[in-house]
């Protein structure tokens, strides 16, 4: 506002940086709908404050200006290391070698984790970290703006980073209260830099020789402009309110056309998309291997698809409970005691898969030795991580081996009631040739589990056949409607069809459905371990089936894919007799190779082929660091090339236009490393220059005198108003000598000229005494 | 040198840099919460849209009360020197006044100092004034040119709490501070005026035969030894003088170049505008000042006429008419002289007629008087003029600046005009020292024994 920025006194400091830090603390508030809890609002704060304060510390200890942001950065990186270093750190606060490879670890898992959660997303280290990180630069910004540029109104872009992110990620954005009281932080914030300068302005004036004496009055009431200052805010906030509330929503879909829901904290999945690429992999590659007592050869579940929309099936969103922990499952949704059911171990060791979902039998009880923060979804007890994904884990789950017999499934009553009644929705427009075919085989059952029985035998009966490449041949890949509609013509595919294809037969019949993705039982080796036979699972294990649920029992898987798995039981018509051992079944021999080369994106479903992902991800991040780092290189020459055409610009325009050249030309002078004294007049400077090598040519000299004389003139002279021969001769001049500045430098120092100027340094350093410009 | 002008009222509220930041910042925050469909951040970006207008607003609906009062010390300046400008800020509202700057409005040219802070002033205190409602400012005016300068009115630019708007409003009134052309001491004891003196107490004599009659009075400081009534001193037993010289006040003229008629219109040589005064014309203003104020102090009767045309009157612009006179006089004629500029060019024309010479016969029947002329640039015309007045006067000096062209100067020695250069104004002493040898030259035993008897 006013050139004249008086040096503040330490309270005043201390009173803009309280007030920018509750600025920073409010405004991090708006966060607050995206996580879960409090903690790392408190860890926030906590972060912003140490940084702040310490700043304030620093700017008391009289610590120069410029490097008080570099001290609040060291700061930040302590307090960092004390939340987040454990054991890495030295004397707790001190970070060491291994503390950055650990902080690394905690950024790339805060990138998965915010892939991968959905909101109120769980404030696991990882997400504290960033939140942390980024609230702490923030704090830095908005203490440098406020403190060191003395621009507090331009805090309000720092302070609006994370009002901002809610509103890209959950419909209803940031909370109404958060963003008024962020408002009101930022305006407490300019009132408090508004009497800090009034202060300051009044206490200094003493020193300018031409200054006035003001003799204030013995004491004002102290709160004079607290009434005004309230009233005014509350009319601003409150017109604020009535504008937003009046103003119609311009629908983005009328705009754009596209929705507003952002990728990140989403479950971006197509799974069964994937899972045919998958499949279709000429090598298998191994995705995990198994050890189990008891012969069990369970189906290993990731998700589980629930929601048919038409068009394709999906996972119903809901964001991770930090309640459900893995320690303890909850029993399935609808068995009961008269099913007979034995808790199994099974131990799990990931070799390659990576994705962050648990591959894990249905339904588990509990998990152990897992790293990382892991939960399971209520309803299909499924497990996924908000921070890691299954990299090398080795983990031991206890499941619940049920063994329903047809009896009891048979006699479940028939399903009602609205919990599940998602799982029985089917669009209106299905497809005729998908109704004709739930009556035809369904026509003749009695129970719904006959139904589902009959459906099953239909799908896994000689007229359908196995093939993982016909329905990509035919085009008609995934699971939607018309897929279905079309496998049931063709009758040539795979799991996918075949198990939404029953999913919805079944839907159709009115037996609630569903489709778990996950992995079949996999293939035993000769290796055992303790007396337990390994069995490796790759990703030709890969598969989808349904689950059909059934009262008193839960949901109970069905195999209608021909040649796949292992069909069940109870699932045999005429059931009950023997057991059917399992038979494996390698991929790979039901469908030729389709020589398709492996470009596949890796979704998270198969095995690890990231390599190619990887270099990409690595270019494409490299590049955005060297053009930073370019723009951080070149942006000095670039301030200096303005301020260069700003001053042609007044000397075009005739606004104090020897000034403007004269100011050029010593900024030149000192770019090229010349030291002139910056109490000198023109006239000494002229001297100093003009012994310089490339003023010993006669028209460079004259341009300097010619340069030196306007200034003077302009300066001490009386005001006269510039005509444009004038103006002309001072830019010629000006360009003369500047290129005369230049004669005799070696190229580096030319270069250096450009690159680092330092007359910018010397704008820059406080204590350059700069004319002012209204000399009268 | 007068540069009043009317006030101008900025009754408009303006945004500071901060409110046009919010501003911009709040239209920003609007775009995109339109187009990304954000309700949430659609408060925000009101807010910063509506905060600058609320502030607007404010200030523009919140008046001021303000008395303020403007002293100068002291109230007539001598060009050159500085005056001490007193402003006392008294709040006539029932509200504190708070969040204000100011700044004195002066003419350009003049150094006023810089916007600053206005304390927080306490509501009006109506019984038992504890100062409170009052602030004080101070500061000091380099005042280096002659001229009346109009101080004030005092702009007080009021701010919103959150300095987000701001509104400039003029409280007080103007002031006027006059300041004085430089007057350079002359050397009294030099025989000058003694010259000047002894041709006119001739003429007085012979105007007035029966002077001797009259009441003498008692002498006072200044009075010429040869005036002593040494009958009266006689009778009444201290120095009295004879009272008839008082009626005659010896009486000189000023002739002062004012109009510049021979400076150069147009092109190159024209140095120096109106806006800051002619550094010729601002030394034959001082030259006027310093001999007007030295012949004042002398006992003379000053009568400053512009050379151009002599008859139709003194340079005074109003309240003082005819020859200045002690008491008082040297300030008036002062005050005059910081109220002169440059006349017009207009009134240059208006004198074309003028029979300069009839006029001068006209005067010559009153009285021969001492005549000093002042020229900075006259023309040819202004020196045929002076040629005509020349048997009017006796003596005759011409106090001619650098500017004045040669053939005006033999013009005016031609008709026995004494010319004396004056440089610049620290030689004005020398100059007038100058005429002085001369005139010692001319009457040597007049001047010595003044001297000595001082």
């Amino acid at each position: 506002m006013h050139p004249d920025d008086r040096p503040l006194s330490r309270a005043q400091r201390l009173a803009l940086t309280a007030a920018s830090f509750l600025l920073v603390a409010v405004a991090s508030m708006a966060l607050g709908p995206l996580i879960s809890g409090s903690g790392w609002w408190w860890l926030c704060a906590f972060i912003a404050a140490g940084t702040m304060f310490g700043g304030s510390g620093l700017r008391a200890l009289r610590v120069p200006g410029s490097l008080v942001p570099l001290g609040e950065l060291v700061i930040l990186l302590l307090l960092l290391t004390l939340v987040f270093g454990g054991g890495t750190s030295f004397a707790l606060i001190v970070p060491t070698a291994d503390t950055f490879p650990l902080f690394g670890d905690l950024f790339d898992g805060a990138q998965r984790t915010i892939q991968q959660q959905a909101v109120p997303a769980i404030a696991v280290p990882a997400l504290s970290f960033v939140l942390a990180l980024g609230v702490g630069v923030l704090a830095i910004c908005v203490d440098v703006l406020v403190q060191t540029v003395r621009m507090p109104a331009l805090a309000a872009a720092p302070a609006l980073v994370p009002i901002l992110i809610p509103g890209f990620i959950i419909e209803s954005g940031a909370e109404v209260w958060a963003l008024v009281f962020s408002a009101a932080a930022y305006l407490l914030l300019l009132r408090v830099d508004v009497r800090v300068r009034r202060r300051a302005n009044l206490a200094g004036g003493d020193d300018d020789e031409r200054a006035a004496t003001v003799v204030p009055p013995a004491r004002v009431p102290a709160a004079s402009g607290l009434a005004t200052t309230l009233g005014l805010t509350t009319v601003g906030i409150l017109v604020a309110t009535v504008l937003a509330a009046s103003t119609p929503s311009i629908s983005t879909s009328l705009l754009l056309g596209t929705g507003s829901q952002g990728a990140i904290f989403g479950r971006g999945v197509t799974p069964f998309i994937d899972l045919g690429r998958d499949l279709r992999r000429p090598e298998p590659r191994p995705a995990f291997h198994y050890f189990a007592r008891d012969n069990d050869r369970p189906y290993f579940t990731l998700l589980t698809l629930d929601r048919f929309e038409g068009a394709a099936w999906g996972v119903t969103e809901s964001p991770v409970d930090a309640d459900n922990t893995v320690d303890a499952l909850p029993l399935p949704d609808g068995l009961d005691g008269e099913v007979e059911a034995k808790e199994h171990p099974i131990d799990i060791v990931v070799d390659e898969v990576r994705t962050t979902w648990l591959p894990l039998p249905y339904p588990t009880r509990s998990v152990e030795g897992l790293s990382g923060s892991w939960f399971w979804d209520p309803g299909a007890l499924t497990v996924r991580s908000v921070d890691t994904d299954t990299g090398g884990q080795r983990y031991r789950a206890t499941w619940l081996d049920r063994q329903p017999t047809p009896a009891q499934l048979r006699s479940a009553r028939p399903t009602g009631g609205d919990d599940l009644a998602p799982y029985l929705a089917l669009p209106d427009d299905v497809p005729s040739i998908i109704s004709e075919t739930a009556d035809t085989v369904t026509a003749a059952e009695a129970t719904p589990y006959d139904a589902a029985v009959a459906i099953q035998s239909y799908l896994r009966s000689d007229r359908f056949e196995y093939s993982t490449e016909a329905p990509v041949e035919e085009g008609y890949d995934g699971g939607g409607f018309e897929v279905i509609a079309k496998f049931l013509e063709n009758k040539s595919g795979y799991c996918v069809h075949f198990a939404s294809t029953m999913a919805v037969l079944a839907r159709e019949a009115g037996i609630p459905s569903r489709i778990s993705v996950g992995y079949t039982q996999g293939t035993a080796t000769q290796e055992r371990v303790g007396g337990v036979q390994r069995i490796e699972v790759d990703s030709h294990d890969l598969h989808a089936w349904p689950e059909l649920y059934f009262e008193g029992v839960g949901w109970v898987p069905f195999e209608p894919t021909p040649g796949r798995g292992s069909v069940p039981d109870y699932s045999r018509p005429g059931a009950g007799e023997a057991a059917e051992t399992p038979t494996p079944t390698p991929g790979a021999s039901s469908g030729a190779p389709s020589g398709r080369p492996e470009l596949d994106p890796d979704r998270g479903l198969g095995a690890s082929a990231g390599g190619s992902v990887g270099v990409d991800g690595w270019w494409w991040r490299g590049g955005i660091v060297v053009l930073l780092a370019v723009v951080v290189l070149i942006a000095p020459a670039v301030l200096r090339a303005a301020q260069r055409s700003g001053r042609l610009r007044r000397i075009r325009r005739g606004e104090r236009p020897a000034d403007a050249a004269w100011d050029e030309l010593v900024a030149s002078a000192r770019d090229l490393g010349v030291r002139l004294d910056a109490t000198a007049t023109p006239r000494g400077a002229a001297v100093a220059l003009a012994e310089r090598e490339g003023f010993r040519e006669p028209a460079a000299a004259a341009a300097l005198l010619v340069l030196r004389d306007a200034v003077e003139l302009e300066r001490y002279g009386p005001g006269r108003h510039a005509d444009e021969a004038s103006v002309a001769r001072l830019a010629g001049a000006l360009s003369t000598a500047r290129a005369a500045l230049a004669v005799g430098e070696p190229l580096a120092g030319r270069y250096r000229a450009v690159l680092v100027p330092r007359s910018l340094v010397d704008r820059v350093r406080p204590a350059f005494g700069e004319r002012t410009a209204t000399g009268a | 040198m007068q540069r009043l002008r009317p006030p101008r009222f900025a009754a408009w509220p303006r945004l500071t840099r901060r409110g046009g930041a919010l501003l911009f910042v709040g239209v920003v925050l609007l775009a995109v919460s339109l187009w990304f469909d954000l309700r949430d951040i659609m408060l925000l970006a009101f807010v910063g849209i509506a905060m600058p207008g609320v502030a607007a607003l404010f200030v523009a609906l919140r008046a001021p009360k303000l008395g303020v009062t403007r002293t100068f010390t002291p109230p007539v300046v001598s060009a050159g020197s500085g005056a001490s400008v007193a402003i006392t800020v008294r709040n006539r509202a029932r509200r504190t006044f708070d969040g204000a700057h100011w700044r004195d409005r002066v003419p350009e040219g003049l150094d006023a100092p810089p916007e600053a802070v206005l304390p927080a002033i306490g509501p009006y205190e109506g019984v038992l004034p504890s100062g409170d409602d009052t602030v004080h400012l101070e500061y000091r005016l380099r005042l280096p040119r002659r001229g009346v300068y109009g101080i004030g009115p005092l702009r007080v630019g009021v701010f919103d709490p959150f300095a987000l708007a701001r509104i400039d409003r003029d409280a007080g009134a103007r002031h006027e501070v006059v300041v004085t052309p430089r007057v350079t001491p002359l050397e009294r004891a030099l025989g000058s005026a003694a010259s000047v003196d002894g041709v006119l107490h001739g003429l007085q004599r012979r105007t007035h035969p029966n002077s001797d009659e009259l009441i003498a009075r008692e002498y006072r400081y200044g009075d010429p030894m040869r005036r002593v009534n040494w009958a009266a001193t006689a009778r009444r037993g201290e120095l009295m003088v004879r009272e008839e010289e008082q009626r005659g006040d010896p009486e000189v003229r000023i002739l002062v170049d004012t109009t510049l008629a021979g400076r150069p219109r147009t092109g190159a040589f024209a140095h120096g505008n109106a806006e800051h005064g002619h550094a010729g014309f601002e030394l034959g203003v001082e030259v006027v000042a310093s001999i007007g104020v030295h012949l004042l102090e002398r006992g003379f009767r000053v009568r400053c006429d512009p050379v151009a045309d002599p008859a139709r009157g003194s340079i005074a612009t109003a309240n003082s008419s005819g020859p200045y006179h002690m008491p008082g006089g040297d300030r008036l004629l002062l005050e005059d002289l910081a109220r002169l500029e440059v006349a017009n060019r207009d009134d240059a024309a208006d004198r074309a007629p003028r029979g300069g010479g009839d006029r001068g016969e006209a005067r010559a029947r009153e009285a021969r008087m001492p005549g000093f002329a002042v020229l900075v640039e006259p023309d040819e015309r202004d020196a045929a003029g002076l040629v005509g007045l020349r048997q009017t006067i006796e003596p005759a000096i011409a106090f001619v600046a650098e500017t004045v062209s040669h053939r005006v100067v033999e013009a005016l020695e031609e008709a026995d005009w004494r010319v004396v250069r004056v440089r610049r104004p620290a030689s004005i002493g020398d100059a007038w020292a100058g005429i002085a040898l001369r005139a010692d030259v001319g009457a040597p035993g007049d001047g010595g024994e003044r001297d000595a008897s001082r």
